[in-house]
């Protein structure tokens, strides 16, 4: 019995985890702590420098164009849908600034009609034609597929502080923790240590708890107080059973 | 006096107070029979020591806790951010992010004086230790490299020099050879 | 079960837990030459002998103190002689394994076994690793086995209830009294219990890991506090057996009234057991993932762990020994260093689990230097008080040792003179696990080189003793 169990251990652990962990996205660690190019924005309001932004809050940037028939939407509604869940208290702006030298404002309008982001009046939406500076300040690297006629490229939202500082970068679409660690940091609140991206997290003692902003127990922890819950229950039955061997002692004794 | 000589000391003279203590108890143990008359009331004076012990305890406790790493110089904006991944038996250092595919550091790091700096370490086989020694030896700080965790240390460097970092965590039979510099100018 | 079965198998027990403790002893003097200089090896070589030194040693002196509390126990409850006898096959089997994948196989991932360390890249024989992790296996199954049947022994006179002593918190004189022997025994088995059960899931998923075949993978973070949780709990757990051992044996061999357990008594050893369960996060403060709560847990357990011990067990010797006459004998005064071992080794292990302080001197040499402390010069005394003690009971009289005072004193100056090394190189910032020192450590080499000479001392002590102990052991076999 106990082989056929830890097959089956085997065969699910199999299942969940299938990355070396040296593996990791780096892309998210490049240019932390760089300053993000002040570039030129066009928006509805008319011209301003991304500085003016950033200056009066922290911004999250997100990087998309209105063409994309691929991850640009559900990246955008999930940031919002994620915004709207972890309804934090700290102040900051969304700015969606668009890559694709050809899309007008109407364009990005268009799109957040279509998708209805913009309700509270926090997300603010530009082009601008210094998009290469722009590009290469926060390490963007979308590539053009002339086949498809579409841009090859990742979701990609950056965290800047008031400084204009990178404070934090998320790629692809990520969840609610991780959107919370961002906001923190943007506010330039320390956290000493964070995960790696990586799909292993299933045995890790500790997810990040966007309700409280601490950390969580997860799996790993539950192993971790495992031994623990199996002696107690182990001492606890052995109390139980004893009763009856201390009976047979003392009968045997009373024979 | 810097923190090592500081728990040196602390340390012999606790040392010292507890050879003496036992060492005059074995003495006095060594009277004849018929005056073997102990410690009076010895229950009141262990609560007694309790109480001392436990005090003592609770001041130590909160003078020192408030002094522990995790948070140090967390309110300010570091200076230079350097990215650190060791690896059997190296460590890679960069002011930029490095793939772990294909890692390489750069040539020389230099860290401003006296500006707070960050180094995010992690590790990419097993876990290494990161530890930043003076120019005398003196071990500064120090923090754990391990692998799929980046663990973000805060210093900042008063004086200038060439600072070596060693690993602290057993890795492999090269270990001690494990290791590299920066210069803080 | 007759008393001979009992002397036989202790014997044997000392005789084996004694050879391997002095080639033990012999590695770690060759590593310090190494380190000082004197001598060469090679850095696996180093490094092997330093993973076999170190889990011989944990292995030895948990068995040590299992033997002494099984024979002790006798007193009060039926032990089977069968537990013990089969608890040292599988450790001598364990043992044998864990050599041969060290020596034979250059097995060198350190005794803690540090995850990933044994599983990537490795550079030993490739078949050592999965004997390594098998012979702890078979270690393990061995002391689990021993340590349930003794508690269960244990239950068959005492509720757990009065196990545990608690009839002694609420009224002073209960009907029912519980030996402190009974108390700390009882205690100590449930944290080695305890212990093993975390050894067996870290070792399932070690296994499952190095038999996917790269396709799972564990999480770092966990692997380490599992592997503290286990190394540090039996550690800790096996020098309270030692002092179970003296709690039933110092004041008996000092013609003292017996130790009672008393409502403070039975207070401290319950605390002790919750203490015992988080004071290993010490061992990650320089992992800043671990979070913060369970880094102030780690100090705040670590200190309040040293007041029922020293308040209670320290404070009982000192009232024992101050102002009466004691005869001394080689056991009590084994005991007596012991308690003095165990204090200077809680000071400095109290200085390094403060996280402001771990920082200076976490995995320096003052590491190694407490824990010798508190093994070599505390755990070990109380284990061979207990041997140099029944080894005269197997010999049928307490005659008074040979050159007693010589013994003590090749045993204080140098158990201490060995450990003080490991402290001044610690606090001069040398790394500990370094086959050899980079040229800036300028003394460590020759802190090495002397720390080699006063174990030189320490081993001539424990060779004087072992040969007087073996003497009297050898009768165990020839009385009928």
């Amino acid at each position: 019995m106990c082989k056929g169990l830890f097959s089956l251990l085997i065969l699910f652990l199999f299942y969940t985890n299938v990355q070396a962990q040296s593996e990791y996205n780096f892309s998210e660690e490049e240019n932390i702590n760089a300053k993000i190019a002040d570039v030129q924005l066009n928006t509805s309001d008319g011209g301003m420098m991304l500085s003016n932004l950033y200056n009066t809050s922290p911004i999250l940037v997100a990087l998309v164009f209105s063409r994309c028939t691929g991850i640009c939407s559900p990246f955008l509604l999930q940031l919002s849908d994620n915004i709207r869940t972890l309804n934090s208290k700290e102040k900051f702006k969304v700015l969606v600034v668009s890559f694709d030298p050809i899309d007008s404002l109407s364009d990005l309008e268009d799109m957040d009609n279509r998708l209805g982001l913009n309700k509270k009046g926090q997300w603010t939406f530009a082009t601008t034609k210094q998009i290469d500076a722009l590009n290469s300040s926060v390490g963007f690297r979308p590539i053009w597929d002339s086949l498809r006629k579409q841009f090859d490229h990742d979701a990609l939202l950056v965290g800047i502080n008031e400084n204009g500082y990178i404070a934090k970068k998320l790629t692809g679409l990520r969840g609610i923790s991780d959107l919370k660690m961002m906001i923190q940091s943007i506010h330039n609140e320390f956290i000493p240590s964070y995960p790696l991206p990586r799909k292993n997290n299933l045995l890790s003692c500790f997810t990040y708890d966007p309700a409280t902003g601490k950390r969580k127990p997860s799996i790993g922890l539950l192993i971790l107080v495992l031994p623990v819950v199996l002696t107690f229950g182990l001492i606890l039955w052995l109390a139980i059973r004893s009763k009856k061997w201390r009976r047979a002692t003392n009968n045997h004794l009373a024979d | 006096m810097n923190d090592h000589q500081f728990i040196l000391i602390i340390f012999l003279a606790a040392f010292i107070i507890i050879t003496a203590v036992f060492f005059l108890t074995y003495r006095s143990s060594l009277r004849p029979e018929e005056k073997s008359d102990g410690i009076k009331k010895p229950l009141q004076k262990r609560f007694y020591f309790l109480i001392a012990l436990t005090i003592v305890l609770v001041i130590l406790l909160s003078v020192t806790i408030p002094k522990s790493p995790y948070f140090k110089y967390s309110d300010q904006t570091p200076a230079k951010v350097v990215f650190v991944d060791a690896m059997q038996y190296y460590f890679f250092m960069s002011e930029q992010a490095i793939d772990p595919a294909k890692p390489s550091g750069a040539d020389s790091i230099i860290i401003p004086v006296g500006q707070p700096v960050e180094f995010r370490v992690t590790s990419l086989d097993v876990n290494h230790g990161f530890g930043i020694y003076n120019s005398d030896a003196q071990l500064v700080t120090q923090t754990q490299a391990m692998p799929g965790y980046v663990n973000r240390l805060r210093w900042k460097f008063d004086t200038p020099g060439t600072y070596h970092i060693l690993c602290l965590e057993y890795c492999g039979a090269n270990h001690p050879n494990m290791r590299t510099s920066f210069i803080v100018k | 079960m007759s008393a001979q079965s009992l002397k036989k198998t202790t014997a044997t027990w000392i005789i084996v837990i004694m050879t391997l403790f002095i080639t033990a002893i012999i590695f770690g003097i060759l590593m310090r030459l190494n380190q000082g200089n004197d001598y060469k090896m090679s850095s696996p070589g180093f490094y092997a002998t330093m993973t076999t030194h170190g889990l011989t040693m944990i292995a030895i002196w948990s068995v040590a103190g299992m033997v002494a509390i099984n024979y002790l126990l006798t007193r009060y409850i039926k032990v089977p002689n069968s537990l013990s006898v089969f608890a040292l096959v599988f450790t001598v089997i364990g043992a044998a394994m864990l050599w041969y994948a060290t020596f034979v196989g250059q097995f060198h991932a350190g005794w803690t076994f540090l995850y990933p360390l044994p599983l990537v890249k490795i550079a030993w024989a490739k078949w050592a690793t999965p004997l390594f992790f098998f012979s702890l296996v078979v270690l393990g199954v061995g002391w689990l086995v021993w340590s349930v049947g003794l508690l269960v022994q244990i239950l068959k006179k005492y509720s757990l209830k009065q196990a545990f002593a608690w009839q002694h918190l609420s009224k002073k004189e209960p009907e029912v009294k519980t030996p402190p022997l009974i108390l700390i025994s009882t205690v100590s088995l449930i944290g080695i219990i305890l212990s093993l059960i975390v050894a067996v899931i870290l070792l399932a998923l070690t296994f499952a890991e190095y038999y996917s075949g790269g396709a799972f993978v564990n999480d770092s973070l966990l692997m380490k506090n599992l592997i503290y949780f286990f190394g540090h709990t039996i550690a800790n757990e096996s020098l309270y057996l030692g002092l179970a051992a003296l709690y039933e044996l110092m004041p008996e061999v000092s013609s003292r009234p017996k130790f009672k357990t008393t409502w403070y008594v039975a207070l401290a050893w319950n605390c002790t057991m919750v203490f015992i369960l988080t004071a290993f996060f010490h061992h990650l403060y320089m992992d800043f993932v671990q979070p913060l709560g369970l880094q102030m847990v780690g100090q705040l357990a670590s200190y309040f762990a040293s007041l029922p011990a020293a308040g209670v067990t320290a404070f009982s010797v000192f009232v024992l020994v101050f102002r009466n006459h004691i005869k001394w004998s080689l056991t009590n005064v084994l005991f007596f260093i012991g308690i003095m071992g165990w204090l200077i080794g809680g000071v400095g292990a109290l200085i390094d689990a403060t996280i402001s302080n771990n920082v200076a001197l976490h995995n320096t040499l003052w590491v190694p230097a407490h824990f010798h402390t508190y093994n070599a010069m505390g755990n070990v005394l109380f284990c061979l008080a207990f041997f140099y003690w029944v080894a005269n009971e197997f010999s049928g009289s307490q005659t008074k040792t040979k050159a007693q005072q010589l013994k003590t004193a090749l045993l204080l100056i140098g158990g201490f003179g060995f450990v003080l090394m490991f402290y001044l190189a610690g606090a001069d910032s040398v790394p500990r696990r370094f086959s050899n020192y980079p040229a800036e450590f300028k003394s460590a080499p020759l802190m090495a080189t002397l720390g080699a000479v006063f174990a030189t001392i320490y081993l001539i002590a424990i060779l004087l003793i072992f040969i007087e102990i073996l003497r009297k052991c050898v009768k165990a076999f020839s009385a009928s």
